[in-house]
């Protein structure tokens, strides 16, 4: 079972997994032991054009329907989610351009994706995590400018970004209803990468501060209006829900690749372990979470193509597939004994990998949040 | 430079094969085809060289149906045309048999384009059977020169110049065209196709060239005739010489080789 994907698609899923398998894969084991970003995978990504599956068609992509993408995605992930999530992270960094920006925006958004630069959003602040509204960050208009200054926080691809989509308060005596989005391109004076995060996981993917200074930007790089930046980044979020459940989903895939082919190989008790049927249920229970997290996965983005409303399915496919591949990876270690706790076999990383997909963009209790009203409503 | 392209699918050679049990008969049922390693290689070295002195490369490949993924591979890296040369009639021609066929579609693809292709490339070899012939035989059927083993290759006034690996060294070989190549593994790796070419490449025509279409190409039935096909026989252990000292070894080697008459 796997998502159900177009004749050209499947065309697609074969090179990618050529270039993953041989690019990717084997070469990402050394820079989760560094921690550097590894720049040459990435450029030959870029060579690929992997970083513009997201792009619509009407701005240079390629017109693949979402569920299509999913499945190049979950390959992705499936050889590094470090990688994956770098790629993804430039689709979540001009998704508040597409969302809410003006023609011009989305051109450029878009135009530096497809010359093969990277995107980030930032929204998080060290005072701002969850309670995303409490951010800190202004943005003060001086004429045709506005001046931005704060500290954001948690930015995947925050040091190799070309652009940022940032919130930044306009009216803080409005609460949410004063945050503002903003485009930036680098390079902007003032705009500079604090602290690097040295990560559990995903350690192939770029996590920075971002400091703005009497940052000085055209008030026409306002994404939408003044005012309307929570509610888009908010609908970022809705969005980019589903692709990390996508990704997630990809973790737990390798995992119980991993733990079949060790299951078959590894003899104990003059048998391979694969041939007890405790484990045989295992990874059956490992095939029952994962295809339900990637068929919800698919429900979600099939609902984003077809214009229906998609929040919770959004959030139940990022909270389940994350919850998931946690399980899974876990019950991968368990199966490989002592050497799945070794870093010389591959599945530790694979739960390193998966818990940050429990955390980021909203966290799965925010995810239950979602769900929970969206399923209630109000009374 | 007009280049012509030949490829080959074969069973994907990083997987380990076996015979099936109590048969002569490979076991390939759940081994996916893959384009030879060397025609990728040949790819890549006819596309850098089409992209340094111009032209357009058409892409051929003897095979079923599903051989039309080769071409359509080549389709999205380099080749600007493909033609898929199929028919029933083919199936059991052999390496010569192969290079009839082709030296007859060649032929075909030269009449109806009013002119000749200037160099042809293919794999130094096939990765299912490696007997390195198809080359030699192609050029010797066309009455062309070749040159083997090219690992570069560049334009020169009269032709190309070709650099070929050897067991020493390099030669530089110089040859008029129209003239055959074959390609040894280059000091680079084949391109990944863009997602945008690989589209393009799914929506770009193939034609099928049948035997009915191409006169000459006979190949019915196979000039070498297989007598055995066996399994590799399993390597015996060997015996671990490990004296106290490394000079006693040697010893002891030098004295069980002598028992053995090896020596």
């Amino acid at each position: 079972m796997a998502y159900l994907i177009s004749e050209e698609a499947k065309d697609l899923l074969e090179a990618v997994r050529d270039f993953c398998e041989n690019e990717v894969k084997e070469q990402s084991k050394e820079y989760d032991k560094t921690g550097e970003w590894p720049k040459e995978i990435y450029d030959k990504a870029i060579d690929m054009q992997l970083q513009m599956l997201e792009i619509p068609e009407e701005y240079g992509g390629f017109g693949l329907s979402r569920v299509d993408v999913a499945a190049l995605f979950e390959e992705m992930a499936k050889a590094d989610a470090g990688f994956a999530t770098t790629i993804s992270a430039s689709g979540l960094g001009t998704k508040p351009v597409l969302i809410a920006g003006s023609e011009d925006l989305k051109k450029r958004a878009c135009d530096i994706i497809v010359d093969g630069g990277f995107g980030a959003f930032c929204l998080t602040e060290p005072g701002a995590g969850s309670d995303a509204g409490a951010g800190k960050t202004t943005a003060v208009k001086d004429g045709d400018e506005y001046v931005l200054n704060g500290r954001k926080c948690f930015i995947t691809n925050g040091g190799v970004a070309d652009f940022y989509c940032v919130t930044a308060m306009t009216d803080k005596s409005k609460g949410v209803k004063g945050m503002s989005m903003f485009f930036i391109e680098k390079d902007t004076p003032g705009l500079s990468v604090g602290k690097e995060e040295d990560k559990m996981g995903i350690r192939t993917s770029n996590t920075c501060d971002v400091v703005l200074e009497d940052v000085r930007i055209p008030a026409s790089n306002l994404i939408g209006e003044e005012g309307q930046g929570f509610s888009i980044a908010m609908q970022t979020l809705d969005q980019a829900r589903t692709w990390m459940g996508c990704i997630a989903t990809g973790i737990a895939q390798r995992a119980m690749e991993e733990a079949i082919a060790y299951g078959k190989e590894r003899v104990q008790f003059g048998k391979p372990i694969l041939k007890n049927q405790a484990l045989q249920f295992k990874i059956a229970d490992m095939a029952i979470k994962i295809e339900t997290a990637r068929q919800m996965v698919a429900h979600s983005l099939t609902r984003m193509d077809e214009g229906l409303p998609f929040s919770k399915e959004s959030a139940i496919a990022k909270c389940y597939a994350s919850d998931i591949a946690m399980d899974v990876a876990s019950e991968a270690i368990q199966m490989f004994g002592g050497y799945g706790y070794s870093r010389e076999y591959p599945v530790e990383k694979l739960l390193r990998d998966a818990k940050i997909f429990q955390i980021f963009e909203g966290t799965n209790e925010v995810q239950r949040i979602v769900v929970a009203n969206n399923t209630i409503g109000r009374f | 430079m007009d280049i012509l392209l030949c490829l080959k699918q074969v069973p994907d050679d990083s997987v380990e094969i076996y015979l099936k049990p109590g048969t002569e008969e490979v076991d390939l049922d759940n081994v996916t085809n893959v384009v030879n390693a060397f025609d990728t290689y040949a790819l890549e070295m006819a596309t850098r060289f089409k992209e340094a002195v111009g032209g357009e490369i058409t892409a051929v490949s003897v095979g079923p149906e599903e051989a039309r993924n080769a071409i359509k591979n080549s389709l999205a890296v380099g080749a600007d045309k493909g033609y898929l040369i199929s028919d029933p009639a083919f199936e059991n021609a052999d390496t010569l048999g192969r290079s009839e066929i082709i030296a007859a579609a060649i032929k075909q693809l030269e009449d109806e384009r009013g002119k000749p292709f200037d160099v042809i490339f293919c794999g130094r070899e096939a990765t299912d059977r490696a007997t390195g012939q198809f080359g030699p035989q192609l050029a010797e059927t066309l009455g062309t020169g070749i040159i083997c083993d090219l690992v570069d290759i560049e334009q020169t006034d009269e032709g190309i110049r070709g650099k070929q690996e050897t067991e020493e060294g390099y030669h530089l070989v110089e040859s008029v065209t129209p003239c055959v190549v074959t390609v040894n593994k280059p000091p680079y790796d084949p391109r990944y196709p863009t997602i945008k070419s690989k589209m393009a490449a799914r929506k770009m025509k193939i034609p099928v060239l049948s035997a009915a279409e191409l006169e000459g190409a006979e190949a019915g039935e196979p000039n070498v005739e297989i007598i055995k096909v066996y399994e590799p026989a399993k390597r015996e252990a060997g015996i671990k010489i490990q004296e106290e000292t490394v000079e006693d070894s040697a010893v002891k080697a030098v004295e069980m080789m002598a028992e053995a008459k090896v020596l």
